[in-house]
């Protein structure tokens, strides 16, 4: 409790510097936002065909809105961890009072942060251009599904930025962001790949990310399988981190 | 006789520092060699040595930022993460960076924050020279700035231990000499202060003691004038009306010459024992004018105790 207390500064500096930069609140909050409207925009009367009788914008929605999601806890983090720990940064946070965690902790929180809005931009823009509708409790059980979902990937970040060095870290990022994005069915239903595609998507984090918000949106509750695919993952990746911090201060 | 008994008894018992037989290795590199030092509360000690002496795995095992191979490291009493947990020491580093995209307000704001013990943020600031530049972000400094920013993110609270890692790097002399007088003051309310430095004339006017390091062991520790004393020599400066090759080669054979420069009715000699020295010019029959006699400078001293420990281990 009391070292919560202590990182709380730190929290409210990064959650302060999160939202002054506007290139990436761009990018994590209006953009998918934006790349919704241009996908469905096309397509509004169709349905997805995996057989869960889902519009293509409701499908759509809640990849965009996971997408964006994804963005605001991937992008900015990875990048940052890594220069500051080569800048020193991470260095002299550790002369501080600072428990351990309290950086990292920071970091989630200013993600946690910016990917709220991400996720609610894509829902109101929704609702409003493409008619989406659902009941009260979906929406309120998607959002909170898509948000604590997120932390999976705010877990990924973080580790990234402590597996790569400053030089690595953007391309690095990048990869695991587009090759997620795109193999989890984030910009297309994955219904439209190969057999041999969708095996390797059935297994990945994004792919089961996106299935909490389209269980929620065909009525029930997230499935067990796509659940427990999401804490191993964040076991894995927050295991990665812990495992090179060792090494790296 | 009793008050020495009464004033030392409890220093000892709270050490701001202790290393005992402390080693850090990297591959085959040994940074740290069996390292035993001492240091009291409300004293300004400089490290010095030269470049790879282990002074930065010194301060680095002293802040728990690496972990001895052997032999323990203690910060007031505990181990050194629990020190800096407590809030009893403020460092400044040369590898510490700095956050980047936020103003120095907001930085010191937050070390302010971080501190069991702090200072008011704008005390901080104006102490470190910094108040006109709080506003500015910290990414726009120049390097001598964020030195000072780095000075305050140390001193942002009431340190025991205060640790400084070539502090004055980058800073003019004016913001060198204002540097040093609030360390002095910080001194003077009883927080021990470490630092490194390269600027022997700093170790010289500042420390009370100086540790001279020397491949991670500790070659010498002391006040800068018994550091002075060890390297053993004395500079010796004289003119004579004449000197011929005769005198010349009589000069020679005084007695404790370690080195002799004559430049044409100048004499400048080094002397293990300068007294004794003098006396037996006296005993040649001249008569020297301007005779001086002066210790070696703390670097004349330094590079004279490391010169002689290099050639001892080629042996």
């Amino acid at each position: 409790m009391l070292n919560t207390l202590t990182s709380w500064a730190l929290v409210r500096l990064e959650i302060t510097r999160a939202l002054r930069n506007r290139k990436f609140l761009f990018f994590s909050v209006i953009y998918p936002a934006l790349l919704f409207l241009i996908i469905a925009g096309s397509q509004s009367g169709s349905e997805v065909d995996d057989g869960s009788g889902l519009s293509l914008p409701a499908y759509l929605m809640v990849s965009m809105a996971s997408f964006g999601a994804l963005t605001a806890v991937l992008m900015g983090n990875s990048e940052r961890i890594a220069k500051e720990r080569e800048s020193g940064w991470v260095r002299q946070l550790r002369l501080t009072t600072l428990p351990g965690r309290g950086y990292v902790l920071a970091k989630t929180a200013s993600a946690a942060v910016v990917s709220l809005p991400s996720i609610v931009v894509v829902f109101v823009v929704a609702a409003l251009f493409k008619d989406v509708r659902f009941e009260a409790w979906q929406w309120l059980a998607l959002t909170a599904a898509i948000w604590a979902g997120s932390l999976c990937f705010a877990a990924l970040g973080v580790a990234i930025g402590y597996l790569a060095t400053g030089d690595a870290v953007r391309p690095i990022t990048m990869i695991v962001y587009f090759g997620l994005s795109l193999l989890g069915g984030l910009w297309m239903p994955t219904t439209t790949f190969p057999q041999w595609l969708r095996d390797i998507a059935s297994w990945l984090p994004t792919r089961a990310y996106a299935a909490l918000g389209q269980a929620i949106e065909t009525g029930g509750a997230p499935h067990a399988k796509d659940v427990t695919l999401l804490v191993a993952y964040f076991l894995l990746f927050a295991g990665a981190r812990r495992g090179c911090t060792g090494r790296t201060h | 006789m009793v008050d020495m008994t009464t004033t030392s008894a409890p220093t000892v018992a709270t050490s701001a520092v202790s290393f005992e037989r402390v080693t850090k290795s990297y591959g085959d590199v040994r940074a740290v060699d069996g390292l035993t030092l001492d240091l009291r509360p409300g004293e300004t000690v400089a490290l010095l040595g030269p470049n790879g002496a282990g002074k930065s795995s010194t301060l680095d095992l002293l802040l728990g930022l690496r972990r001895p191979d052997s032999g323990t490291v203690r910060v007031f009493g505990t181990s050194p993460r629990e020190a800096i947990a407590e809030g009893r020491v403020g460092a400044m580093l040369q590898s510490g960076g700095l956050m980047g995209e936020v103003t120095v307000r907001e930085l010191v704001e937050l070390a302010c924050a971080l501190h069991p013990r702090r200072h008011r943020v704008s005390d901080v600031l104006a102490r470190a020279g910094i108040t006109e530049i709080a506003g500015r972000k910290v990414d726009k400094l120049s390097g001598g700035q964020e030195q000072r920013v780095r000075f305050a993110l140390a001193t942002a609270g009431a340190n025991d231990l205060i640790v400084l890692d070539e502090p004055t790097t980058g800073m003019d002399v004016t913001a060198r000499q204002a540097f040093w007088a609030t360390m002095r003051e910080q001194a003077d309310q009883g927080r021990a202060v470490l630092f490194a430095t390269h600027y022997l004339e700093e170790a010289d006017a500042i420390a009370d003691r100086v540790l001279v390091l020397h491949r991670g062991r500790l070659l010498a520790d002391g006040t800068a004038a018994e550091i002075k004393a060890k390297a053993g020599a004395r500079k010796v400066s004289f003119d004579l009306a004449e000197i011929d090759a005769d005198l010349a080669a009589r000069l020679r054979e005084l007695p404790f010459l370690t080195s002799l420069d004559v430049a044409g009715r100048t004499v400048r000699l080094q002397s293990t024992d300068a007294d004794a020295t003098v006396h037996a010019l006296y005993g040649l029959g001249v008569y020297p004018y301007n005779l001086e006699v002066a210790g070696l400078g703390l670097e004349q001293a330094f590079v004279a105790i490391t010169a002689a420990e290099e050639a001892a281990s080629q042996c």
